[in-house]
């Protein structure tokens, strides 16, 4: 191989090289980080992207290259020159690749274990680590705090800067717990408990998207991470407790939310507006249509979903544990705020 | 189609036996048998079904789901029966003399022969493309109104359950009755004649193989008629979603994967006893070209991984109509059990749909480079080391599944590790073309086309192997696009390879050139704009499989699902290059490449039991550029002296 068309290949090269380059490092690829454990991760994302980068530009080069020079005239009958291998060549793209590789699976398995290892051997204090019972079912999401007294919410609310160990389980199917921003994912799968650490870096509200395909509210399955200061998490913590010791809420509006009516159902008094299941402002239509008294065909409904189907929609998708979860006194407000329209 | 009639009628054929006239043409084999049997076999699935119901005092007597789960084995049967696939070996078992062969099922003499039972391997793998480009463009179309769906965030044109429905049968028809069984048509059409041999080992059940696809393919279609809609649960189909939350549509699935699945089985079976027993003299196995070779660890690959696949689809099944337990958690079933199952085949599966194009590079590559592969026999290894390596790494799927904690860091090594046969592939392609005298004909665009896509590809997959990076994008579109460098940028890309490469060979005509360009440049431009900003779509945040998304991945959507509709009407360019050169077509020599493997030493198309006298295999497939060299010799090239004085 002649000096000069080395040039050329190593040129060709660096162009290819260069807007490989250009193109990971002028598109914002990755989400803003807002965990340790994203920090982390994002470092083995530039890691495999040099290498990658190097690879694609030899690679490109080659081809460029050798269309540049080795093509032949239209109607040329010859033959290149019958070389069958180069010892030399085999070993080392077999050595360097391998030598690669090992590279990134070290990386790998170091930052692997280290946003797997929870930082405090022994547990302290409610915080050191904070844990947080994720419950997944079609298709909401409920996080519990079981140091708090075992309160309850819709969105996951963290203190800014505490490590957070999820144990993460579901009712029903599989589901997957994201928030793109964390960059850690686990599955949630019926039957298991499954652990995630997460360590949030700064305050906001982040999305929580289900990326495990669970049925047909799948898309919708979609909740928020509230990253607050230690001490609006402890305020809310502590008022909810004290809610709870109270008597149980009886406030219509609050339950809907609470038990993520409005991941499935539209009911326009509450702002919901999901098309998964009927639509709950045509409640006394629909009632008559079962040939049921309105107050009794939406306890039924509640209860034991799947007793009465409205036609067009599919049985089996509401959770039938509500009578379970909800006090006498819950359900006939629930009950009352549907059927009012929103009014009680 | 007239013109891809094949012309040579061998000598000391027999006659064809006389045609069954009157009613008995009901009785003969053939498509006015196939109404009544697929009747009569219906009748004993639901006879049998209600009679073991009746006698066991389960009530309803006629269940709907039972009855659909048992007629989806039964009619099928009865179709093939019809048919006359098992002709030849119902005789035989019912001690009836058997029809001794006279090869009247072989050969093509009008269209009408690509529709019945066939037992010509040049036949074969003819109805083999046919059937499955048929379905190829059945799976882009639906993928066309997922893309048309997914242009804007919110429901436009259909509901989630139709919405979950397309992207789970695009994906099984591309799998399981494209790219699987296009490479096997490949296979049966060029690996007799590469290696020398007159037809496959087993040509009877080649040809049942095939009719088990269009079954396989019309089951997994009719899924959308069946009531409560299409299998909904995505190709995987995982537990508990598919085996307790689905309508009997998901059936049609479980069902649809066994046929297509034994239909896989039986063609590697029989390639795997083609290679190694009929190979010409003098073919040894470091003679053989890399397409065998490649047909040889995939054929292994499948008979060895699709039966997991089977099993798991039988659990889901048994779990969705039987009531079994085997994925129920709250019976003591395990979830996860099924993705160990379903991997076990489906990883091993990712190289069932791309060490045959690995093959059809080789080929194309040293060919139109006009030089030796470089590194043949480190080639054929690496292909070995990848059939080990495949099976080592199915965890890699379930990194996040929540499967035991210390799988995941072995499982992560040897998914890095496959990158090093793979990596060898590549830089041995790379070294072919080095020096090379390279021909840009429309073959060599997709193989070079494929070359760059699996690169991109295989990078990404360097990322979904790292077990961090995996966790941010596991089932993310950032998965779709890596599927699709590999599987459209890779297999695809081989298969139109393939096709245009051998399309002289099987048709005996040329394909035209202008076209064949038009339609890589507008494959390869829509397919980098349709796929690749998918990337960035997945690292950001948005889930796949979805039909609803937040607005602020509204605009890349819109401009993906732009691209991917030039994408497909780039389909439209193949189809009508087909249809018209195959009609039309100039007739194709010989030889047209100039290659100096087996296939093209006969006619263009070959005589119908390929070769007139067996060829003596004396040199390596690829010895461009060595002067004189030769890979086969005819006796009448060796001793024409020897013939005159036999005159």
């Amino acid at each position: 191989m002649r000096r000069g068309s080395i040039v050329q290949l190593v040129a060709i090269g660096v162009v290819c090289g260069a807007g490989a380059a250009a193109v990971a490092l002028l598109i914002p690829w990755l989400p803003d980080p807002a965990s340790k454990q994203a920090d982390r991760i994002d470092f083995v994302f530039w890691f495999v992207t040099a290498i990658s980068i190097a690879i694609f530009a030899l690679v490109a080069a080659v081809i460029i290259y050798s269309l540049i020079k080795f093509r032949a005239r239209p109607d040329e009958d010859m033959d290149g020159p019958p070389i069958h291998g180069n010892t030399g060549l085999e070993i080392a793209w077999t050595a360097v690749p391998a030598a690669l590789v090992t590279a990134i699976a070290i990386v790998s398995a170091v930052v692997l274990s280290d946003n797997g290892r929870v930082s405090a051997a022994t547990r302290s204090h409610p915080l050191k680590p904070l844990v947080v019972n994720v419950i997944a079912q079609q298709f909401a999401w409920n996080f519990q705090y079981p140091d708090f007294g075992n309160i309850n919410s819709p969105t996951l609310k963290l203190p800014v800067g505490y490590q957070v160990k999820l144990e993460i389980t579901s009712l029903d199917v599989i589901h997957s717990f994201w928030v793109p921003e964390f960059s850690q994912k686990q599955d949630a799968v019926p039957g298991s408990i499954n652990p995630l650490v997460i360590t949030p870096t700064r305050t906001g509200v982040f999305p929580v998207i289900c990326t495990e395909l669970c049925g047909l509210g799948h898309a919708l399955m979609r909740s928020q991470a509230q990253v607050t200061s230690k001490t609006s998490f402890l305020s809310w913590a502590n008022g909810e407790q004290k809610k709870l010791a109270g008597p149980p809420s009886v406030s219509g509006k609050a339950l809907f939310t609470a038990n993520a009516c409005n991941s499935c159902h539209t009911f326009k008094p509450a702002g919901a507006t999901a098309k998964i299941g009927p639509d709950l402002d045509n409640l006394a239509a629909e009632a008559k249509q079962a040939g049921q008294p309105l107050d009794q065909f939406i306890h039924q409904s509640i209860v034991s979903p799947n007793a009465y189907i409205q036609p067009g929609f599919p049985s089996g998708i509401m959770p039938q544990d509500f009578g379970t979860r909800l006090s006498k006194a819950q359900l006939d407000a629930l009950a009352s705020y549907l059927a009012s329209g929103g009014k009680q | 189609m007239t013109g891809a009639v094949i012309a040579h009628e061998p000598t000391g054929h027999a006659p064809s036996p006389s045609s069954p006239t009157g009613w008995h043409r009901l009785l003969a084999p053939g498509w006015l048998r196939v109404p009544w049997m697929m009747v009569l076999f219906f009748g004993i699935g639901a006879g049998i079904t209600c009679l073991v119901r009746w006698a066991e005092g389960w009530y309803p007597i006629w269940d709907g789901q039972v009855i659909t789960t048992v007629e989806l084995a039964a009619v099928p049967i009865g179709f093939l029966a019809g048919i006359g696939g098992f002709d030849y070996w119902v005789r035989y078992a019912i001690g009836s003399p058997t029809r001794p062969e006279d090869h009247s099922g072989h050969g093509a003499h009008s269209w009408r022969d690509y529709f019945r039972i066939n037992t010509d391997h040049k036949v074969i793998g003819i109805q083999y493309l046919v059937t499955t480009i048929f379905f190829f463009v059945i799976g882009g179309m639906l993928a066309m109104l997922m893309r048309a769906e997914l242009a804007q965030p919110g429901m436009q044109y259909v509901d989630n359950q139709a919405f979950n429905g397309l992207f789970s049968v695009h994906a099984a028809l591309m799998i399981f009755l494209f790219v699987i069984p296009a490479f096997a048509g490949i296979g049966n059409y060029v690996i007799p004649l590469m290696i020398g041999a007159p037809d496959m080992a087993f040509p009877r059940l080649n040809a049942l193989s095939y009719w088990l696809l269009p079954v396989a393919g019309f089951m997994m279609l009719a899924s959308f008629l069946a009531p409560g809609g299409a299998f909904a649960c995505g190709w995987t189909g995982y537990a508990t979603l598919c085996s307790e939350h689905q309508p009997i549509g998901a059936v049609f699935f479980n069902m649809s994967v066994q046929w297509a699945g034994a239909s896989s089985i039986m063609t590697a079976l029989n390639f795997l006893v083609t290679i190694i027993t009929m190979r010409a003299p003098g073919m040894t196995f470091w003679r053989m070209p890399l397409l065998v070779w490649a047909n040889f660890t995939t054929s292994l690959l499948v008979v060895i991984a699709t039966p997991f696949i089977a099993g798991s689809q039988f659990f889901v099944m048994f779990d969705h109509v039987m009531h079994t337990h085997f994925f129920d958690f709250t019976a003591g079933g395990y979830p996860l059990g099924y993705q160990h199952i379903f991997w076990f085949y489906s990883h091993p599966a990712v190289y069932i749909m791309m060490l045959p194009g690995f093959g059809i590079t080789s080929e194309v590559i040293s060919v139109m480079a006009r030089k030796p592969i470089f590194g043949y026999r480190l080639m054929a290894l690496s292909l070995l080391a990848i059939l080990v390596l495949g099976f080592s790494v199915w965890a890699h799927h379930m990194f996040v599944a929540g499967m035991a904690p210390w799988l995941r860091v072995p499982m992560m090594v040897t998914s890095l590790i496959i990158a090093v046969p793979t990596g060898i592939k590549v830089f041995s392609w790379l070294a072919t073309l080095w020096e090379g005298r390279i021909h840009l004909e429309t073959p060599m665009l997709f193989a070079l086309g494929f070359i760059s896509m699996f690169v991109i590809g295989g990078l990404s997959g360097i990322y979904l192997a790292a077990v961090p990076i995996d966790i941010h994008v596991s089932d993310t579109y950032f998965v779709v696009a890596h599927i699709h460098y590999v599987l459209f940028g890779g297999s695809l890309f081989t298969i139109f390879a393939g096709i245009y490469f051998w399309f002289p060979k099987m048709t005996g005509r040329m394909y035209d050139e202008r076209l064949g360009k038009l339609h890589f440049w507008l494959t390869f431009i829509g397919f980098n704009l349709t796929f690749f900003p998918m990337h960035y779509l997945g690292i950001q945040g948005m889930p796949r499989r979805v039909a609803d998304y937040v607005p602020r991945f509204a605009d890349l959507n819109l401009f993906i699902s732009i691209a991917s509709f030039g994408l497909g009407a780039s389909t439209l360019v193949f189809l009508y290059n087909m249809i018209k050169s195959w009609r039309f077509g100039p007739v194709a020599e010989a030889n047209p490449w100039h290659s100096l493997t087996l296939e093209w030493q006969v006619s263009s198309p070959p005589p119908i039991f390929n070769f007139d006298e067996v060829p003596q295999v004396v040199g390596n497939p690829y010895e461009y550029g060595v002067p004189d060299a030769r890979h086969a010799v005819f006796n009448g090239d060796r001793a024409p002296e020897l013939e005159e004085v036999q005159h």
